[in-house]
């Protein structure tokens, strides 16, 4: 009859629905619509600076595996997030060599170094943002004016990469401008519409968990609107909770960065302590600090350090064990020992 | 026999008990001065001075000191040198003496010298004590000349002050900053012990061929 | 009515091909009767019992063949009439080997006396627990924990609720579910007579409601006594879980290492207050089962089996396994064990024989990303990834700070996790490991 049947640990059905795999690619999906707004308002370059990113990641990935004589991991296409990710951090009048640089620090420095997926302590793409905003402050600050259509030259004339203050300081931009992109700013971080499309896809698909983007928006929005009294006017320019809200890496930030799997606490109430965390830092690091005018990435930086302590500290308690009076009994215990 | 002992002691403190890469110790002035490799260099000869001398003051008073009081009478000798090399530099480098600053009268707690004369000095004759504080002072000079011109090159694009890159580098300005020195010292340490395990394997596979 | 409570996390496993849809709808098949039977000795958690024949004896069906040996333990008895080939070690699923007495079977099916009980509902606790540890009732759900040790309650320990296991969350499985649409008054005989002798007032049936006929059928059969309530839970694994269904229908939380006893509660599944009302009322012991054969066979169905059948014998009356079977499952494909051979016999505690497709459980295991999944999913609310880190280095200690020894192993960790890590059985080894030491102290301080 049967000739081979195999044997193994119990439970044999697994959810064949999810996979590292397609939980990145899933990540991947909700990033391409941003991935199209970018290069729709700034041009070859963007597309360009994306290409060579995530390139790189890929490279890297595979070239360390291949030094440490290691089975590849590209095919679990993290690298390519980290690639995209950190394209969507750079100016689009970045040079191609700072997209590469960045790619190989985020995959091999603080990914591989540490252990490779699921090891390191703080997001790649961030770090190596931060990595490169330290190192060419200079070329990291110039933000690149949009223009929309200028790939299929429907842009406006001789509108090469003119830099300009971002929102964040210049407050004369629409409402409508802000979310559609037509900002100067990052790559990913200026289309706030395919952003919030990309991370509900996300949520609805439970890849992210919910948790995270609506603690940090709200406790953002909540800190904003007391910061400045207004909740939305046109006159207050920057100086109301609407605009401060949709300013900046905030949004790129609460949906796919805070959220990363690895750095992020995986227990329900530490995650949101994760998103009110990063709210607060932000809050405080946009209006308290003349160094640095944006300060998503650095909060959720500090937040990745600490979720090991969150992770501690809202560690589940077990059904059925009552923690406070158990240790308690213990202690009891031991003093009459 | 004897003059091969000593050489083994001074190439000791050079490679394999290298006092930042392979001890890791007096980790404070490395990470602190290593941004320019003129620097890295002074404060290593600084350091080596310092390390020679009171090597040889601490092994030639070994038997005087009593056990109880040796680390404060250590402190003493230690502070003395390092108040002349510190006047030397300010009297005669002041630019090298400006980018040190208080790095130079630190040298007084740096563990290096302490570890030396507390581990080797305070043990053995004053000829072996002597060439343990050079090989150790060299080691320590090496590494942070290392370190420093690594840095240098990437963080500023010039060595020693010289222009080395050319000319449309931009300098990786982190790395000449703090955060920069843990990177390139993480990094460093990398290469050091990959390379020593490689060493350390190929010695063992000579050793069992010569056995077999 | 009460409430119903819901139990964190939990899962809903995908069935493949032969699943619930199919079996359900299938009524209960007298298998026939196969030609030799090989009875394990061991058929309940505790020691194997002492066997009461030898070679060349001749038995009849529901003679004692085994003596229970200790507190926990149950009786043994022959499921056919012949003659005893002999008493020897054999396989068992879960791979260990077990003393079996072995009958060949001369199909005259003859039966000893039943020995019936006068008035059944007006046995003491003692006469009731004696009588289900001579008829060999164990926990006929999976766990085997001899139903004797349950019912003995220890006096002056209120009891006040009889639940009624008929979850039957395992994917593939309708072995309860048949019996609670065939045997439903007899199930409800079987449990007035537990619910009468243990003077308790309250008796809740707990059904998954993707089974409404079952629901219904067993609504009707319990509609004249009024301490009985039917409950449809939601559908969702694991309820069937006792300590899961113990809080969802009293929101009552069993503490580790505790029993439901402990918060007044007594557990039987649909299928042991069938065999109370049996071993009662017809004065028959445990001879036979249902066992739901589904997934990669022929022709799926729900057999009623005698103790010792091979499982090739029941393979061959469903016409035998698809082609396509990669893996046989003694038991339910979330917590039952994997077999390479079909010669291993039913014992009292298999519920299905699940012939699957797939070798989910076979995948490369990748690294952890830490997202969280095993964790959510978990029904007793562990950190199970953090258990697996420390399984894999040795920490114990650690893990049992994490109240590993409150896993339940139902796999709902293993089954969620995206990078196919095998949790489950990570936690199922700190257990063992854990449980090994513990004794070892215990009998390290016995010696001084």
């Amino acid at each position: 009859m049967q000739s081979k049947l195999a044997v193994s640990s119990s439970p044999f059905l697994r959810n064949t629905a999810v996979s590292t795999r397609d939980l990145m690619l899933d990540v991947i999906l909700a990033l391409l619509p941003t991935v199209v707004a970018s290069v729709w308002f700034f041009g070859a370059p963007a597309l360009a600076l994306i290409l060579v990113s995530v390139f790189f990641a890929v490279l890297a990935e595979w070239v360390y595996k291949k030094l440490l004589h290691e089975k590849s991991t590209i095919s679990d296409l993290s690298a390519v997030v980290t690639g995209l990710l950190l394209a969507f951090n750079l100016p689009a009048s970045a040079p191609w060599w700072m997209a590469a640089i960045g790619s190989v620090i985020a995959i091999v420095l603080v990914k591989q170094l540490f252990g490779g997926i699921g090891q390191n302590f703080m997001n790649p793409a961030l770090a190596a943002r931060t990595i490169l905003m330290l190192s060419w402050t200079g070329l990291m600050a110039a933000n690149a004016m949009p223009n929309g259509g200028q790939i299929l030259g429907l842009g406006k004339e001789a509108a090469d990469v003119v830099t300009s203050a971002t929102p964040l300081v210049n407050g004369n931009y629409t409402l409508w401008q802000l979310m559609i992109g037509d900002v100067p700013g990052m790559l990913g971080e200026t289309c706030k519409l395919t952003l919030i499309l990309g991370g509900v896809y996300l949520i609805l698909r439970q890849v992210i968990d919910w948790r995270v983007p609506v603690s940090f928006m709200a406790t953002a929005f909540v800190l904003f609107w007391i910061q400045t009294g207004t909740i939305y006017s046109v006159q207050s320019g920057t100086d109301n909770a609407v605009y401060q809200l949709f300013s900046g890496g905030l949004i790129l930030g609460a949906f796919f960065m805070a959220t990363d799997y690895v750095t992020c606490p995986v227990t329900r109430r530490g995650r949101v302590i994760m998103g009110v965390g990063c709210a607060l830092l932000l809050f405080v690091i946009r209006f308290y600090n003349n160094g640095y005018p944006e300060g998503c990435s650095f909060a959720i930086l500090f937040m990745n350090i600490l979720t090991p302590l969150i992770d501690k500290f809202t560690a589940p308690r077990s059904f059925g064990v009552s923690k406070p009076a158990a240790q308690k009994s213990g202690r009891k215990g031991g003093a009459k020992a | 026999m004897k003059k091969n002992n000593l050489l083994r002691v001074f190439t000791n403190g050079i490679l394999n008990e290298n006092p930042t890469f392979r001890l890791l110790l007096g980790m404070c002035p490395t990470l602190a001065i290593s941004t320019a490799a003129s620097s890295g260099v002074g404060m290593g000869l600084a350091a080596t001075f310092v390390l020679v001398f009171s090597n040889i003051v601490i092994s030639s008073l070994r038997r005087i000191i009593p056990e109880k009081v040796r680390i404060p009478c250590f402190i003493v000798v230690i502070a003395t040198f390092v108040t002349i090399i510190d006047l030397v530099i300010k009297a005669f480098l002041t630019s090298l003496s400006d980018t040190l600053g208080i790095f130079i009268p630190l040298i007084v707690v740096n563990c290096i010298i302490f570890a030396r004369a507390e581990a080797f000095a305070f043990k053995n004759p004053v000829l072996p004590s002597a060439m343990d504080g050079l090989g150790m002072g060299l080691g320590f000079t090496c590494s942070l000349t290392l370190l420093s011109s690594v840095r240098e090159i990437i963080g500023a694009g010039t060595w020693f002050g010289m222009q080395v890159m050319p000319q449309g580098y931009e300098p990786m300005a982190i790395i000449t900053k703090p955060t920069g020195g843990f990177i390139t010292l993480g990094l460093l340490l990398l290469i050091v012990n990959a390379l020593v395990k490689h060493f350390q394997k190929r010695r063992n596979k000579k050793a069992e061929e010569g056995i077999a | 009515m009460s409430t119903v409570h819901k139990f964190p996390g939990g899962i809903h496993p995908q069935e493949g091909k032969g699943g619930k849809a199919v079996t359900a709808g299938l009524a209960m098949v007298k298998v026939p009767q196969p030609s030799r039977v090989t009875i394990p000795l061991q058929q309940h958690m505790g020691a194997p019992c002492k066997p009461l024949v030898e070679k060349d004896d001749v038995v009849k069906v529901g003679q004692m063949i085994g003596e229970p040996v200790g507190a926990m333990s149950a009786a043994v008895h022959a499921s056919v009439s012949g003659k005893v080939v002999g008493c020897e070690p054999c396989i068992l699923a879960n791979g260990t080997q077990c003393l079996s007495v072995i009958i060949d079977n001369d199909f005259q099916d003859e039966w000893v006396p039943a020995t019936r009980v006068e008035a059944p509902e007006s046995m003491s606790v003692q006469e009731l627990s004696d009588m289900v540890r001579r008829m060999g009732i164990v926990g006929m759900g999976g766990a085997t924990f001899p139903t004797a040790v349950k019912l003995n309650i220890p006096a002056g320990k209120p009891v006040d609720t009889l639940i009624l296991n008929g979850a039957e969350c395992e994917p593939y499985l309708s072995a309860d579910h048949r019996l609670m649409l065939e045997k439903s008054e007899a199930i409800v005989s079987g449990a007035r007579v537990i619910q009468k002798v243990l003077g308790i007032k309250t008796v809740q049936i707990g059904i998954e409601d993707n089974k409404p006929d079952a629901v219904q059928a067993m609504s009707k059969a319990c509609a004249a006594y009024p301490e009985f309530s039917v409950t449809a839970l939601k559908t969702q694994y694991p309820q069937g879980g006792e300590k899961q269904l113990v809080y969802a229908l009293t929101g009552r939380k069993v503490k580790m290492g505790g029993l439901p006893l402990d918060q007044g509660v007594v557990v039987c599944n649909v299928g042991t207050c069938y065999a109370v009302h049996v071993a009662a009322y017809e004065g028959r012991p445990v001879v036979e089962r249902v066992v739901t054969v589904g997934g990669c066979v022929k022709n799926p169905a729900n057999y009623l089996v005698r103790i010792g059948t091979p499982v090739e014998w029941l393979l061959n009356a469903s016409e035998g396994l698809l082609p396509e079977t990669r893996m046989l499952i003694y038991g339910g494909p979330m917590m039952g064990m994997a077999i390479s051979r079909t010669d291993i016999p039913v014992t009292k505690g298999c519920s299905g024989i699940v012939a699957l497709e797939r070798t989910d459980a076979l995948q490369e295991e990748g690294p952890c990303i830490r997202c969280g999944r095993c964790i959510q999913a978990c029904p007793m609310q562990l950190a199970p990834a953090s258990i697996d880190r420390f399984m894999r280095r040795d920490m114990y200690e650690a893990a049992e700070k994490l109240n590993v020894m409150n896993c339940i192993e139902c796999g709902c960790c293993a089954w969620s996790c995206p990078a196919k890590r095998n949790l489950t059985q990570s936690c199922r080894v700190c257990k063992r490991i854990i449980t090994q030491r513990r004794r070892e102290q215990a009998a390290k301080k016995g010696a001084n």
